[in-house]
């Protein structure tokens, strides 16, 4: 191993940019890369003058400390700098941290540096890390540059005349074969790259890459298998429980994959879009404690982030609108307090945002009424009536709430045609349809949807036993709570019809009947129960004749 | 004040990450010092000591994290593969400036071999072993790697009298072993035992080996990796 420094020096051709808060640690750094050879070297103290200084310049090497003091962090930049593409996969972005084991301080789903740097530093140890990542930057520079200008299948080519040349960087070379090769779509051969090192050595990036496939072949058990063994053995690694929580949710089971996400928010509170997942699933779950503590966990570590959103802000008192609804305890009180000042924060700082202040009045309506202000929540409803009259204009998550918003103020006709109006202005968009459906079936607070759900369920397994009386008794008690629930209808129409096969005598029972199908005049064609409330209506015909 | 559950060990963790910490920032000074003074520093016995004395401690406290980690497990090994004479002569670096101090050889003696250990991990260990090598070789340390049965060893070497015959031993270390009442508490060999069997592939786990012998006749430690 000989290094011919003296007729070239790797150091030297490179742009640096140091970022530390500390003066004597950035002259201390410039001290250290010069005496390395090198020579244009950048400081700044901020997150900001990095990012600026990013936006104007070219920078080959990033050296960024973790700790920053207030405001951002370094993991903050990197994100920042990577998401708007003001780095290239070229350029080398080194973490100077002060701590040992990586996980602890990130945990990061998306980004991640090329390397650690773990303070204490020296000269020596600059030159030998920094040294040795140049010049695999150099040898690897024609592959970054492929991936740089998305031409996946030349940086193939490329990886796999390095794989025999090159066996220092068979790890990076691997690594990055599976992922463009994923990244294309391509999942045969991904597959085939982590089964070849997996072969070799049971390695754990291989495993979750070849989970990673498979769930994208939609071998979910398979996959969920795998994640689960991974995690056994290594309890630290964050992104099996985001892949592990992915696939369970796509097996539907939404519970566990809750359960998968609360546990590496344990581990590692500080990924965004991790809490962001976990808030999202909380609340499908009407677990809406679990929601509300995920999302004002996003929302504030949204405050630095380049992933902050005003829509967390909204899920959020979204969220303890709903937790406080009719709780006029102090409990209640205090979560509608909290949801109008999240909602007055997001104003301020999202000022300028198309339509931020109607969303933001939208919710606040519920929080009144949900606190019996009655007539504080008629009064913006009022003043928001007038700018939502345009309902062909509106997008689906204004509309979605807004109908809420009208539901719970006693306005279920003008709730019911707006619903009305946007499944078919969504009829190609099956997400906003779900969403427009389970509010038109279940119009109420998550506790009584909790419970009529619950009541569905037993209703369904009492219909499965035999027996017909108790579910015909449950669906009734559900569809108390929610009368124009559409599946539950239909459920006790089924249960009736089958009594009445028993007891063909009894008009009692197709009267029942009659009067379930009239709530659900006005369906829209569009809801997944019309083509079974269209087929019952028509058998309940047939029988009355 | 009885309901206060305090979680003594979860105190005792968070105390040390930040005395660790601290003594990160110290030796970053002491570093910059010896390179601004080099001429009045270089050769001073006490600056030295202050280093080594710092690093010993800082070493000491990275263990006592990964030991804690551990008992909570939440420590596993991130295997990956890296090439080990890069590996070895990366990490020697961080010694460098203290090595020179002390006037102490290095040297480094690595076929050109990918190795399969979880890097972190592993120089926690080097660092405590080359510091343990820097007390009590006479002037020179040498590092090796190479395959042998198998396994990836990687060994530390010194011209020191060597291992006394109570320490020489093979295999791997348990809590119980740990005798604090000596004053050596042989933590440090505890972690290596801990990292070592940390890396399993296999059927067959890593384990660690001390012995006397080796190129300069002194102390010899070894990590033998599957």
């Amino acid at each position: 191993m000989t290094d011919s420094k003296a007729d070239f020096n790797p150091f030297g051709k490179l742009t640096y940019l140091v970022i530390d808060d500390f003066e004597n640690f950035r002259l201390s750094m410039r001290q250290m890369l010069r005496s390395c050879g090198a020579d244009k070297i950048e400081l700044v103290a901020h997150a900001n003058q990095a990012i600026q200084h990013c936006t104007y310049n070219h920078v080959d090497v990033v050296l960024c400390d973790f700790n920053l003091g207030e405001g951002k962090n370094g993991q903050h930049i990197l994100e920042e700098l990577r998401h708007k593409k003001l780095l290239k996969r070229s350029s080398l972005f080194l973490m100077v941290t002060a701590e040992t084991s990586k996980e602890m301080v990130m945990g990061a789903r998306e980004y991640q540096p090329d390397a650690y740097l773990t303070k204490p530093i020296n000269r020596a140890v600059l030159e030998k890390r920094l040294g040795a990542l140049i010049s695999q930057r150099n040898i690897l520079l024609p592959i970054n540059r492929e991936i740089d200008r998305e031409n996946y299948p030349e940086a193939i080519s490329l990886c796999l005349q390095a794989l025999p040349r090159q066996p220092r960087y068979k790890t990076w070379l691997m690594k990055t074969l599976g992922d463009l090769y994923f990244q294309l779509g391509d999942l045969a051969h991904a597959l085939k790259i982590y089964d070849d090192v997996l072969a070799q050595r049971e390695l754990s990036w291989a495993k979750l890459g070849r989970c990673k496939v498979l769930l994208a072949k939609r071998s979910l058990d398979e996959a969920v298998d795998g994640l689960r063994d991974l995690l056994a053995k290594h309890p630290d690694y964050m992104e099996a429980y985001d892949l592990l929580a992915e696939g369970l949710e796509r097996q539907g089971r939404p519970t566990q994959a809750q359960q998968v996400l609360e546990k590496a928010a344990e581990h590692s509170p500080n990924a965004l879009l991790r809490q962001k997942h976990l808030a999202e699933l909380a609340g499908s779950n009407q677990d809406m404690d679990t929601a509300s503590d995920a999302w004002r966990r996003t929302v504030e570590l949204g405050t630095h982030s380049i992933h902050d959103n005003s829509e967390h802000y909204l899920a959020l008192g979204q969220t303890l609108a709903d937790l406080s609804e009719g709780d006029l305890e102090e409990e209640g009180a205090q979560k509608a307090k909290e949801a109008l000042a999240v909602l007055k924060r997001m104003e301020k700082r999202f000022d300028g945002e198309d339509g931020i202040s109607l969303r933001s009045r939208i919710v606040q309506c519920r929080v009144y009424a949900g606190q019996g202000q009655d007539q504080q929540a008629a009064r913006i409803l009022e003043s928001i009536r007038p700018e939502l009259q345009d309902t062909a204009a509106m997008d689906a998550r204004t509309g979605l709430d807004y109908a809420k918003t009208l539901f719970r103020l006693g306005h279920e006709a003008d709730a019911k045609q707006l619903l009305g109006e946007m499944s078919e202005r969504f009829s190609d968009d099956p997400e906003t349809l779900q969403k427009i459906e389970s509010l038109l079936d279940e119009p109420v607070g998550f506790r009584q949807k909790i419970k009529a759900r619950t009541l569905n369920r037993d209703g369904i397994r009492a219909f499965e036993s035999g027996n017909l009386q108790e579910a015909a008794e449950t669906f009734s008690k559900a569809l108390e709570i929610v009368p124009d629930h559409a599946a539950l209808n239909l459920n006790l129409v089924q249960v009736l019809m089958k009594k009445h096969a028993d007891d063909p005598g009894n008009p009692e029972l197709l009267k029942r009947c009659q009067y379930c199908l009239n709530r659900l005049t006005g369906l829209p064609e569009q809801h997944r129960q019309h083509r079974r409330y269209i087929a019952l209506q028509r058998k309940l015909k047939g029988l009355m004749q | 004040m009885n309901d206060q559950n305090i979680d003594f060990s979860m105190v005792l963790a968070s105390a040390v990450h930040d005395m660790k910490n601290s003594l990160g920032m110290l030796l970053n000074s002491l570093d910059e010092l010896r390179s601004e003074h080099e001429e009045s520093l270089g050769e001073s016995s006490r600056f030295n000591t202050l280093q080594y004395e710092a690093e010993r401690m800082h070493n000491d406290l990275v263990q006592l994290l990964g030991i804690y980690r551990l008992g909570e497990n939440n420590l596993s090994a991130h295997i990956e593969e890296h090439f080990v004479p890069d590996f070895l002569s990366e990490h020697l670096a961080r010694h460098t400036p203290l090595l020179q101090g002390l006037g102490i050889e290095v040297s480094v003696e690595a076929g050109d071999i990918n190795g399969f250990f979880d890097e972190d991990l592993l120089t926690g260990v080097l660092n405590n072993t080359i510091n343990n090598a820097i007390r009590y070789t006479r002037s020179r340390i040498l590092l090796t790697a190479g395959q042998r049965d198998g396994y990836l060893v990687i060994g530390v070497e010194d011209d020191g009298k060597g291992y006394p015959e109570s320490m020489q031993h093979t295999g791997t270390l348990n809590f119980k072993s740990l005798d604090f009442k000596s004053g050596s508490t042989s933590l440090g060999l505890f972690f290596a035992s801990s990292v070592a069997k940390l890396h399993s592939e296999g059927g067959r786990s890593g384990s660690i080996k001390l012995h006397n012998g080796g190129s300069f006749g002194g102390g010899v430690f070894e990590i033998w990796l599957p």
